[in-house]
């Protein structure tokens, strides 16, 4: 079991965000285009959750292993530090294809969801939190169970 | 025999010698391993975790825009 552990902890960490996110998106894909018949190219929307955010979490995890070597920093937390790349990358996504826009009374995502500017003080550390405890609890067992650093 | 296939022969002699066959096959079955890796492992939650949790689960309900967030942030 000690091979290939770059592999194993790429694999740990692409699992759970594929399996996921495809039940999330691919679902409500499928029900906007075939259900409600809506023409918008919700196909450039899936870019980002679908191939960016679990490449990434693989490659997150693989940085852990090799940090671990040499700085034992828990689990939860080095998760809980990839929103801060994740945000702005996601963020850049939605501007540049023209899915966010920035207006007086808020951000208004496709259009349709109208987000107040004080969300956006309060959404980091809830999104951290969310990541602390996927890095802990789910990634961690994941590595746990392939023999890697948790 | 001629001498460029005599080289070849000596190549291949070379090549065998210093990497001999992988072994592909699984010497035993992994999956038994694998079930009682799974059945050994028990999470124990501290309770700050579930204090986090029991915010987070008030939180989206107070704010029930930040599933879109999550939805495509995680």
């Amino acid at each position: 079991m000690n091979q290939h552990p770059y592999l194993r902890a790429y694999m740990a960490g692409i699992a759970f965000p594929t399996a996921f996110l495809l039940m999330i998106w691919l679902t409500g894909y499928c029900i906007a285009r075939f259900a409600f018949k809506i023409s918008a190219p919700i196909e450039q929307l899936l870019v980002f959750p679908m191939a960016v955010v679990p490449n990434v979490f693989g490659a997150w995890n693989m940085l852990f292993v090799k940090l671990h070597q040499h700085w034992r920093v828990p689990i939860g937390l080095h998760g809980a530090a990839l929103p801060l790349f994740l945000g702005p990358i996601g963020a850049v996504f939605v501007i540049s294809m023209g899915f966010l826009t920035v207006t007086e009374r808020g951000l208004i995502y496709f259009g349709i969801f109208r987000i107040p500017y004080w969300y956006l003080f309060i959404a980091p550390f809830v999104i951290i939190a969310v990541y602390y405890l996927i890095w802990k609890y789910i990634v961690g067992s994941l590595n746990k169970l392939l023999g890697i650093a948790y | 025999m001629t001498q460029q296939n005599h080289d070849e022969e000596e190549i291949k002699a070379l090549l065998k010698r210093a990497f001999p066959i992988a072994e592909t096959e699984l010497r035993r079955d992994l999956w038994p391993t694998m079930l009682q890796r799974l059945s050994a492992s028990s999470v124990t939650v501290p309770w700050y975790d579930w204090a986090l949790i029991a915010g987070l689960a008030g939180a989206l309900i107070i704010f029930p825009k930040f599933v879109f967030f999550f939805a495509y942030h995680l």
